[in-house]
């Protein structure tokens, strides 16, 4: 027990983010580096204004027209994101290995709104995962590796909330949770959870291209 | 001997075998966690004297450490005084917080003898 502990705490904590960082560093230079060879007119008309303007649109809920078009979704998935990002960062049991590990520590969520947080995050897993058997227009762009990705989002959210209640299993679980973790950290540049890093490329290419070429907007 | 004075005796007896045992902490089962006020997680369990028989610990000072400018001095103790008085609730003076103090003593211990609690609710049971 404390041999698996101390590898999947350790060396392999360290080899998850190593590959997460390098791995986004690589991965936005990549995206620059293949813009600069393949395309590089796009620099001439990329603008600071129209970039903002629709990172702006697209980060508030119900500012663009997508998003008013969709209402569930555009709730579901505002919820889903912000949970997923403040709960890893922000719960007490992380800070705690961040300040043992490192002497550095922050303010932390209470307990019990990480605890309903997660569960929002779980049971919109469920949703996007109804939502691609469901939905025809969904369905038809659905491939093998969006469950897979489902799958290494909701597996660190289900195994910490089984392991903070504590249920049978705990041990074992929570070595779980460590390795779902360090999974979901690796795939963040190596799959298309790299939405992460690009969607503000995205949207201010989209939005500079629709503000300053077709003289209209992205949202 | 008087019966009196007999029962006087027993009763001196009886009186310093409770206070003895109570301040030799024989029936500690959880740390005592009311100096961090609201505490976020259950008070920890541990069970003083069958934690040290478990783990052969004679010495005091394995865990009831005295440090001074950042070295452990090798033959002081500290089990005349709360953890409390040297680690604050927030770091202090280079001195660990009292979370942190707890943690490293008992997880960082546990770890190095690849025995004992290592996971939040293995110790913080709910």
């Amino acid at each position: 027990m404390h041999t698996i502990y101390q590898f999947v705490s350790g060396p392999l904590a360290w080899i998850a983010f190593i590959l997460f960082a390098g791995g986004c560093i690589y991965r936005v230079a990549a995206l620059l580096h293949t813009v600069y060879q393949k395309e590089r007119f796009i620099f001439s008309y990329m603008s600071w204004r129209h970039s903002l303007n629709s990172i702006f649109h697209w980060i508030i809920p119900f500012a663009s027209v997508n998003s008013r078009k969709h209402p569930v979704m555009t709730v579901v998935t505002f919820v889903f994101h912000i949970s997923l990002i403040l709960v890893p960062i922000f719960l007490l049991s992380h800070i705690v290995l961040w300040d043992e590990a490192w002497n550095i520590t922050w303010p932390a969520l209470p307990d019990g709104l990480a605890d309903v947080m997660t569960v929002l995050v779980i049971l919109s897993c469920v949703f996007f995962l109804a939502r691609r058997i469901v939905l025809p227009e969904v369905k038809y762009v659905t491939s093998a590796s969006d469950y897979v990705i489902l799958a290494i989002v909701a597996a660190p959210f289900i195994t910490g909330f089984y392991a903070y209640h504590q249920w049978p299993g705990y041990s074992f679980v929570m070595i779980l949770h460590i390795l779902a973790g360090e999974i979901m950290l690796i795939a963040i540049p190596f799959s298309r959870l790299r939405h992460m890093l690009f969607s503000v490329f995205t949207r201010a290419y989209m939005g500079s291209e629709f503000g300053g070429v077709r003289h209209a907007r992205d949202w | 001997m008087s019966k009196t004075v007999l029962v006087i005796k027993w009763a001196v007896f009886i009186l310093i075998f409770i206070t003895s045992s109570a301040l030799c902490q024989y029936d500690m089962v959880e740390i005592d966690n009311s100096v961090f006020g609201d505490p976020a997680r259950p008070p920890s369990v541990f069970e003083h004297d069958a934690h040290n028989e478990n783990a052969g610990l004679d010495e005091c000072n394995i865990c009831h450490h005295v440090y001074e400018d950042g070295k452990k001095l090798e033959y002081e103790s500290s089990e005349d005084m709360y953890c409390s008085d040297c680690h604050s609730v927030k770091s202090e003076n280079g001195s660990p917080s009292l979370r942190k103090a707890f943690h490293m003593n008992c997880k960082g211990c546990h770890l190095e003898q690849k025995a004992g609690p290592v996971l939040c609710g293995e110790c913080h049971r709910k």
